[in-house]
């Protein structure tokens, strides 16, 4: 308990308190938190979204290998931030496999743009959105579909209709969690993305960035993240944890 | 399964290995911590071998980082013994908000240039062409020496306008601007002379920059004030202004004066 409670109160206790406001305000602040909730808000989106298909087929069909995809599924989870940063400067970098290709063909290169932070931000909250949407699935009385398909409900229609509704809370915790988790990213960001004000500067690069030239504006940045992070425990707390 | 087993074993080594400080062992350990630029890494790693061949028992742990960063640890109190700082500033922190220091001496210079991929996309010929449009630059964050320094050189030259609108990630220390480089997604970066070490001199080029406008960064060093071997950090400080110097040639660095 004291290794949690012990960092908290050494941020809480180094606050500038009375400077806090003025920090919050301030240009660096707004600006990384607006793009911290824009890249976030996305990145939860889109794994909301490519996530649900998956967490479907891991849920209700049984197949050979399905360990080893959910085992991959969870990797990001566990991997050190900065290895998925290497790993989608591999993939999207100028010279990588698929980045090489996008910018001999079209002239993009990922690196470096709001695109880049979001990617970055995906990877690791997928799969959360995953998980919490595949343990939704299972959790879910299949017989409701079944019932609402014998009545010449089309699979749309039952999705729709029947599964979303059902799944609401679940679904919610998935956007939540995996929303949190792009918000706090770090690793893959700074390293693939790189971090520059206004395009790719998130609030933890923001925070790390302070840190060396302006410590007060580093805590009080911190207890911004903890501030949101905290709340988001509440609310599932109270909502869809018991 | 099995090998969990190991795992108390493990610690109680461990704790053997804390408690046996003092021992009557012919030479007695002693463990010296070093805080050093990242842009010393190479050369220091090499100095520290040969000081531990000159010290029976003694043994250096590196902490390699941006100076500044290594300046806020020591200051918010971690254990270290000498600090090596790429830029006076940081030394001056350390000295004079920090634990202070003891024995300080500038110990090396260092120049900056212009690193580019070896395809160089942009063809990077000189300073200027950092200017031109769509050159993608980047840069060790402000207040990072290196970063610090590349704004100087960039200003000295009249030209930190254009160049600062192209810079597309402000990084954390030297080896993160070269590591973009590294992987062709910069067109260009700026860091030390010295960054550039044999191991990745096949994939990135150098281009110079003048005399002129380049900026000369001074290396110091310090027995940090209540050093746990305060005699033995003294000790790595001399024979850093004294035997090191030859290694921090051979790695590119200018002599302090």
């Amino acid at each position: 308990m004291l290794i949690v409670a012990l960092p908290l109160l050494g941020l809480v206790i180094r606050t500038p308190w009375s400077r806090v406001l003025d920090i919050l305000t301030g240009e660096t602040a707004t600006v990384a938190l607006r793009l911290s909730l824009v890249v976030a808000t996305l990145a939860a989106a889109i794994s909301l979204v490519t996530g649900f298909p998956l967490a479907w087929v891991l849920a209700r069909s049984s197949f050979r290998g399905k360990t080893l995809v959910r085992a991959l599924v969870v990797l990001p989870l566990v991997m050190p931030p900065v290895v998925a940063g290497v790993g989608l400067l591999a993939a999207f970098g100028r010279r990588g496999v698929v980045g090489s290709w996008l910018f001999d063909w079209f002239g993009l290169q990922v690196t470096f743009t709001l695109g880049a932070a979001v990617l970055a931000a995906t990877f690791v909250s997928f799969p959360l959105a995953v998980l919490a949407l595949e343990a939704g699935l299972r959790g879910l009385d299949d017989r409701l579909e079944d019932a609402a398909a014998t009545l010449g409900a089309s699979r749309w229609y039952v999705l729709r209709r029947v599964t979303f509704p059902l799944m609401a809370p679940q679904i919610a915790a998935a956007l939540v969690l995996s929303w949190a988790r792009a918000l706090g990213e770090f690793g893959a960001t700074i390293t693939f993305a790189g971090n520059l004000q206004g395009r790719t500067q998130t609030l933890p690069l923001a925070v790390f960035e302070r840190l060396q030239t302006d410590p007060e504006a580093a805590f009080a940045l911190s207890m911004l993240l903890i501030g949101v992070a905290f709340t988001v425990i509440v609310a599932l707390r109270g909502r869809f944890l018991r | 399964m099995r090998w969990f087993g190991l795992l108390p074993l493990n610690a109680v080594l461990l704790l053997a290995a804390c408690g046996s400080d003092g021992g009557a062992d012919a030479a007695e350990p002693h463990e010296l911590t070093v805080s050093a630029a990242a842009s010393l890494a190479d050369a220091f790693t090499d100095i520290g071998r040969a000081f531990e061949d000159r010290e029976p028992g003694a043994t250096v742990t590196f902490n390699f980082g941006p100076s500044d960063g290594l300046a806020g640890q020591i200051k918010e109190g971690a254990p270290v013994d000498v600090f090596a700082s790429a830029s006076p500033t940081w030394m001056d922190s350390v000295q004079e908000e920090g634990p202070g220091v003891s024995g300080r001496a500038d110990f090396a210079r260092n120049r900056l240039a212009i690193v580019v991929p070896a395809d160089n996309p942009a063809e990077i010929e000189g300073l200027d062409d950092l200017a031109e449009d769509d050159v993608k630059l980047v840069l060790a964050a402000e207040g990072v020496p290196v970063g610090d320094y590349a704004r100087g050189v960039l200003a000295n030259a009249g030209i930190d306008d254009a160049t600062l609108a192209n810079v597309v990630s402000n990084e954390e220390d030297a080896a993160a601007v070269l590591t973009k480089v590294l992987s062709g997604d910069a067109d260009a970066g700026i860091v030390y002379v010295t960054d550039r070490t044999p191991d990745v001199a096949d994939e990135v080029s150098v281009v110079e920059i003048p005399d002129d406008v380049n900026v000369i960064a001074t290396y110091s060093i310090a027995v940090v004030t209540g050093a746990q071997e305060a005699d033995l950090a003294q000790r790595f400080v001399d024979f850093v202004l004294d035997d090191g110097q030859e290694t921090l040639a051979a790695y590119g660095f200018l002599p302090a004066s």
